[in-house]
């Protein structure tokens, strides 16, 4: 195989990988609304 | 920053702006001390945690509350770069000097604790109610969250939940404003709600506040 294949080979792996890395992050990142359980009055700030 | 109220903590003489801000339809400049404003929790969330000294350390992750009350517990948060991934450290509600429209404001960095202090590792894997199916107690699927209602004013109370109807069809079905009740099951896989709650649904943010308020009232009747 011609020595360019191989390089568009390598390029479209990193490619891959750095876009995935990049979900996972992002995903990581991105946050939700997560219920708990608490006794007593909590959330008490700016006092 | 929206509206401004006396007595920053720690701080004597200095002004210290209301919790809050110009939420989703709610137009907050200029407040008068103790009014609040309503706001959806997935625009607090990617919010910047900036110190009074104008530093941003981190951003807001998840938003925390308590099932019981209502009240927001604090924050997770996760790094200001694009690569970082979650921090640490924890943002809880006793931390935060103001939060405002764009940025929650925090005193110095000494205001972030240890994750545990605002929640479990444990309890975050399958508290998020985001996509959680609403249940009536009698029964009915009346659809599934899509955001959550804060209330933020001297504190912060989740006070609602926007749903998606579960017979909502079509790329933008509509959604509508459920009020929170008192005495309430919540998990992250279905949220129990008594039936009455779905005769107070709202359309829009605006409308919800008095539907919330008139739901209140009626529990209180309903208690006494």
């Amino acid at each position: 195989m011609d020595w360019w294949i191989w390089l568009v080979v390598v390029v479209a792996v990193l490619v891959v990988l750095a876009a995935s890395a990049l979900a996972v992050q992002a995903r990581r990142r991105s946050g939700g609304v997560i219920a708990v359980k608490r006794r007593g009055r909590s959330g008490r700030g700016l006092k | 920053m929206s509206g401004e109220r006396a007595g920053a903590a720690g701080q004597p003489g200095r002004e210290r702006p209301e919790a809050g801000g110009r939420g989703e339809g709610s137009g907050a400049a200029g407040r008068a001390p103790g009014a609040s404003a309503l706001m959806l929790a997935t625009g607090i969330a990617k919010r910047p945690v900036v110190t009074l000294g104008g530093e941003a350390v981190a951003q807001v992750r998840d938003i925390v509350f308590d099932s019981g009350g209502g009240h927001i517990v604090g924050f997770t948060l996760s790094g200001r770069r694009r690569l970082s991934g979650p921090m640490k450290r924890s943002l809880p509600w006793e931390g935060v000097y103001a939060l405002g429209h764009d940025a929650v404001m925090i005193e110095n960095e000494d205001a972030l604790e240890d994750p545990g202090e605002v929640v479990e590792r444990t309890e975050a894997k399958g508290g998020d109610v985001l996509e959680s199916r609403v249940l009536t107690d009698g029964g009915k699927d009346v659809g599934k969250i899509v955001d959550v209602v804060v209330q933020a004013g001297t504190t912060a109370d989740v006070v609602g939940y926007e749903i998606e109807p579960g017979d909502a069809r079509g790329r933008h079905p509509r959604t509508a404003f459920l009020p929170r009740a008192e005495t309430i099951s919540v998990s992250g896989q279905a949220l129990v709600i008594p039936a009455l709650a779905t005769e107070f649904m709202a359309d829009d943010l605006p409308g919800f506040e008095a539907q919330v308020r008139a739901f209140r009232d009626r529990m209180r009747k309903g208690a006494d």
